[in-house]
């Protein structure tokens, strides 16, 4: 046998790729479900998103900080109230003055929202959701603090909650 | 390879060599059966990735198995075994780019490396990272220091 060389090794690895080539070839060609060597589309892959999670305080609805929340006189105060849920939710109830910011699980908040969030001058953003589990006010709390507000926090509970204490009863 | 003659030419590494080749070569040949099993499974799994381009993706989920067979076999029988373990290593340090790049984003998918279906069959993690390295190491020792391999391809000539 000859002394192997750099050459002699790196020629046998493309020798056993194209053998592999040729197999690999071969095999598909044979099956009935054969893969074609070249993708007809996009694949559709659902991978989790990298999140950029932040710490969120947590609220609950007899919390006194959320007392002026509920009265009509609350619109234009130095606590931003953001909705959630979806547009239908916010339009058969929500928190006097709040900000409709529909949470979706598969996508970030537009920069453009959280833009309009840090300009709107409040100096505390709670954010209220469906009360699910997960809850989608406690997920975009979660994100927003994540994108560098300060003073964020998620009622527990969500609007049914609010809405319960709201009409003076537990949900 | 600027390696000391004194050490590379130790008659123990032949033997450990071996030890190294046997567990490459195994594991090789295991990681393949399922890419041939289910290509298609594969392919979606070396998608999700988001590395290669989509023109590439069939294509390498098609070859790369049967290069893990063949190099599996050329190790675990002793033929063109420093060829072997050069593959082993380039495709050791191609998962590990691809590997770092997924775990840099954030990705929670399956390795592929074992099982295809998800990440909950196979999943990534910096502990994957680690483990592949440690193999990058051991075919790297192989290329290094096996040049007279036990195996098939001496068979008989050594006493």
């Amino acid at each position: 046998m000859q002394a192997e060389t750099p050459r002699s090794i790196v020629r046998d690895a493309l020798l056993a790729c194209g053998v592999a080539v040729a197999l690999a070839a071969g095999l598909n060609a044979t099956r009935t479900d054969a893969l074609p060597w070249v993708a007809p589309r996009e694949y559709q892959v659902l991978v989790p998103c990298p999140e950029v999670a932040g710490e969120a305080a947590v609220l609950t609805p007899d919390d006194p900080a959320l007392a002026d929340l509920l009265s009509p006189s609350h619109a234009g105060g130095r606590t931003l109230v953001i909705d959630a849920r979806g547009q239908e939710a916010f339009a058969a109830w929500h928190v006097p003055g709040a900000r409709s910011v529909p949470y979706d699980y598969l996508a970030p908040t537009p920069p453009e929202t959280v833009s309009a969030i840090l300009a709107s001058g409040a100096t505390r953003v709670v954010v209220v959701g469906d009360g699910d589990d997960p809850d989608s006010g406690r997920e975009l709390a979660r994100e927003l603090a994540g994108k560098g507000l300060k003073n964020v926090a998620w009622l527990k509970g969500g609007a049914p909650a609010l809405k319960a204490a709201a009409e003076g009863r537990r949900p | 390879m600027t390696l000391p003659r004194t050490w590379i030419d130790w008659g123990g590494h032949r033997w450990l060599a071996l030890l190294a080749r046997l567990y490459l070569g195994g594991l090789f040949l295991w990681a393949a059966v399922h890419k041939i099993a289910d290509p298609a499974a594969f392919a979606l799994d070396v998608a999700t990735y988001q590395f290669l381009p989509l023109a590439a993706i069939n294509a390498f989920a098609l070859v790369l198995p049967w290069v893990e067979v063949l190099a599996g076999v050329m190790l675990v029988a002793g033929l063109r075994v420093r060829s072997a373990a050069l593959l082993v290593a380039l495709m050791m340090a191609a998962f590990l780019v691809a590997l770092g790049h997924a775990l840099h984003l954030g990705l929670d998918l399956s390795c592929g490396c074992f099982a295809s279906g998800g990440a909950e069959a196979d999943p990534i993690s910096w502990r994957t990272l680690v483990r592949d390295g440690a193999w990058l190491l051991l075919a790297l020792y192989v290329l290094a220091v096996d040049r007279r391999p036990l195996g098939v391809e001496r068979w008989g000539k050594d006493s």
